[in-house]
């Protein structure tokens, strides 16, 4: 089991003085994350929505992630796979630029937003995200590897040129696809990417979705030169020694975080379209980490007492989850200091209970540190 | 914290409807032809259209709706609505300020069993292949006028709406109380078309929205359906925040 940090980078009004506050307060966790032996810190990227999540320039945050930090992998949680949002050379080039600042350690998850507020932010046609996401994600990978790439295809074209600068993951970062909608994670499986689940489920539904991606997978047809068969969940995280203060702390934090996401308009409210089967992540989030009464925690959150999280997360390691993502704060309703310490005390108290017990699932990725940077050269 | 309303729900309240008894039952409407424009709006009004216990959405829209009904048992009538996207707490929903029908008796079932706010215009729904026409006239004076531009068939499962929340005087101990009666009516749908919205006429003050300034055309859809207006389940207190509000019918 790995363990990572999972930012949407929430800003409470005033968001003048507040932007400033949370981007370095993350930083701040992220620094922490990395000497505490959390594996990988994941961003968003989401455009105009206000309050829930300010962080539309992912690729830079993550890039000062990286430049603080040893180990840690950056992970990019997801890019918005759509021609309007950003062209697919931009995507390919920021992507190599990230992989060399963090030394190898890009994580690349990929989506198609889920919003009104962004698509039609951006003039997409809702119908066609699917389609550009799956484009994109066949030839990013041959934008990484091949010297020079030439394409005619359906949502882009361009004649043959020299994308720079490549990944130097070989053979390129490991991709993700983020799974929101049933049956996404079957897409996932189907082109041989990781899962990158941004909903909560129950630990029974996540059993029976694991189980199919893990049989759907061995078939694969990958769009990338390797598989990554790897599935990641998302929670939130408080971790205080008094179970009542840590689970009313977190549950605190979802509902914050679930009341933000509903001010959003989601897609399907505003444009309806075969594209969009359902709400997305908004309305999921929502109900499946909703308390079903005040006093009891939702299946799989990790709030609470060390104890309550360990036999949570011991739940997903045992229905084939690889790697948790965790949230720890929204709207900045917990004091930066208390987020700190739940930090220390997850990595102290629950941590060791899983280091050294992950379960290499499928083939991994290989992530040599150039030669030239190991040699303090270039 | 999220965005809450500013308006002062004086005025609505005085001009609401009367509910002798909130606790209803429910209306099946067979094959009900229902268009519906959406478009969002300049966020300069946003958030002096609704009460202070509800939000808006980002981005702020208005939904406009005519439910034409062509049986029933009161006979057929027309309906139409302009309501403001909004979020009550953490739940989806869309605020009615004024609607109209052609129908006095559907006007009396919808204020007496409903709470709608509603009065007497010409509405009228016009299909067509090429385009889905809606128009309503107040006194002879258009007060809206939208289309749904070349249709294309979708599913009916593609389509969500949201449900209603409107002001209504309630009947509560023999005192007569102002409440925001939620209506979110079921459908069961026969048929459906996505199209090209179009805005050409709107009369912000005739629906009791005043600064309303719809601009960017967002989706329109057509459906034929059969819809049940329900029990009524909740109410909300409009002087408070809606999620400390709420309040279960029965």
């Amino acid at each position: 089991m790995k363990f990572g940090l999972f930012y949407e980078l929430s800003v409470p009004r005033p968001w003048g003085e507040n932007e400033y506050k949370v981007y370095h307060r993350a930083l701040e966790q992220v620094r922490l994350a990395d000497e505490l032996g959390f594996d990988q810190v994941w961003a968003v990227e989401h455009h105009f929505l206000e309050e829930y999540s300010h962080c539309s320039a992912p690729e830079l945050f993550l890039t000062a992630c990286a430049a603080q930090t040893k180990n840690i992998r950056v992970g990019r949680g997801i890019v918005v796979c759509v021609p309007e949002f950003t062209h697919p050379i931009k995507i390919a080039e920021q992507a190599g630029v990230l992989d060399i600042i963090s030394n190898g350690r890009l994580e690349f998850g990929t989506g198609r937003s889920a919003t009104w507020t962004e698509l039609g932010g951006f003039g997409v046609d809702p119908d066609e995200t699917k389609k550009t996401w799956d484009e994109i994600t066949r030839v990013l990978p041959k934008m990484w590897t091949q010297e020079r790439f030439g394409y005619q295809g359906r949502c882009f074209s361009m004649p043959e040129r020299a994308i720079l600068p490549k990944p130097i993951q070989k053979p390129h970062p490991p991709m993700w696809v983020a799974v929101t909608s049933p049956g996404t994670e079957l897409d996932a499986a189907d082109r041989g990417m990781g899962s990158l689940g941004l909903t909560f489920g129950t630990f029974a539904d996540q059993e029976t979705k694991i189980a199919e991606y893990r049989r759907r997978i061995r078939y694969c047809e990958p769009v990338g030169e390797v598989v990554n068969e790897q599935v990641n969940t998302v929670s939130f995280l408080y971790c205080h020694e008094d179970d009542e203060v840590g689970t009313k702390t977190g549950l605190r934090i979802s509902g914050t975080f679930n009341y933000l996401a509903e001010q959003l308009l989601a897609a399907r409210q505003a444009y309806p379209s075969r594209s969009y089967p359902n709400l997305g992540l908004l309305p999921n989030l929502r109900r499946q980490s909703q308390a079903v009464d005040e006093v009891s925690v939702p299946e799989g959150l990790s709030v609470g007492n060390p104890d309550r999280i360990i036999t949570a997360i011991k739940k997903w390691e045992s229905v084939g989850v690889d790697r948790i993502n965790f949230l720890l704060n929204a709207l900045e309703i917990v004091p930066q200091e208390d987020v700190l310490k739940s930090m220390r005390l997850f990595a102290k108290e629950v941590m060791p209970h899983f280091k050294g017990s992950t379960v290499q699932v499928g083939p991994r990725m290989s992530m040599p540190m150039h030669a030239d940077v190991a040699a303090g050269g270039l | 914290m999220p965005l809450a309303g500013t308006r002062d729900i004086a005025e609505l309240v005085a001009e609401s409807a009367s509910m002798p008894d909130v606790k209803t039952e429910p209306w099946t409407l067979k094959d009900v032809s229902i268009l519906q424009v959406m478009y969002e709006i300049r966020q300069g009004a946003m958030l002096s259209l609704l009460p202070s216990s509800l939000g808006p959405t980002i981005p702020p829209t208005l939904v406009f709706t005519v439910i034409a009904a062509h049986e029933s048992e009161i006979g057929p009538f027309t309906v139409a609505e302009v309501r403001v996207g909004c979020r009550a707490g953490a739940r989806p929903r869309s605020f009615l300020a004024r609607a109209y029908t052609d129908s006095p008796a559907a006007a009396e079932a919808l204020a007496t069993r409903w709470g709608y706010p509603i009065g007497l215009a010409d509405v009228r729904l016009r299909p067509g292949y090429d385009r889905v026409r809606l128009e309503v006239k107040l006194d002879g004076k258009p007060i809206l006028e939208a289309a749904m531009l070349n249709p294309e068939a979708i599913s009916g499962s593609d389509v969500q709406w949201l449900p209603n929340v409107h002001l209504a005087r309630i009947q509560r101990d023999g005192v007569e109380i102002a409440r925001i009666i939620q209506v979110d009516p079921d459908f069961i749908y026969h048929k459906a078309d996505r199209g090209k919205p179009e805005l050409t006429s709107f009369d912000a003050d005739a629906w009791r929205l005043a600064g309303a300034e719809p601009w960017w055309p967002v989706s329109a859809s057509h459906v034929k359906a059969d819809m049940t207006l329900p029990r009524i389940r909740f109410v909300l207190d409009p002087s408070k925040p809606a999620v400390a509000g709420v309040e279960r019918v029965g």
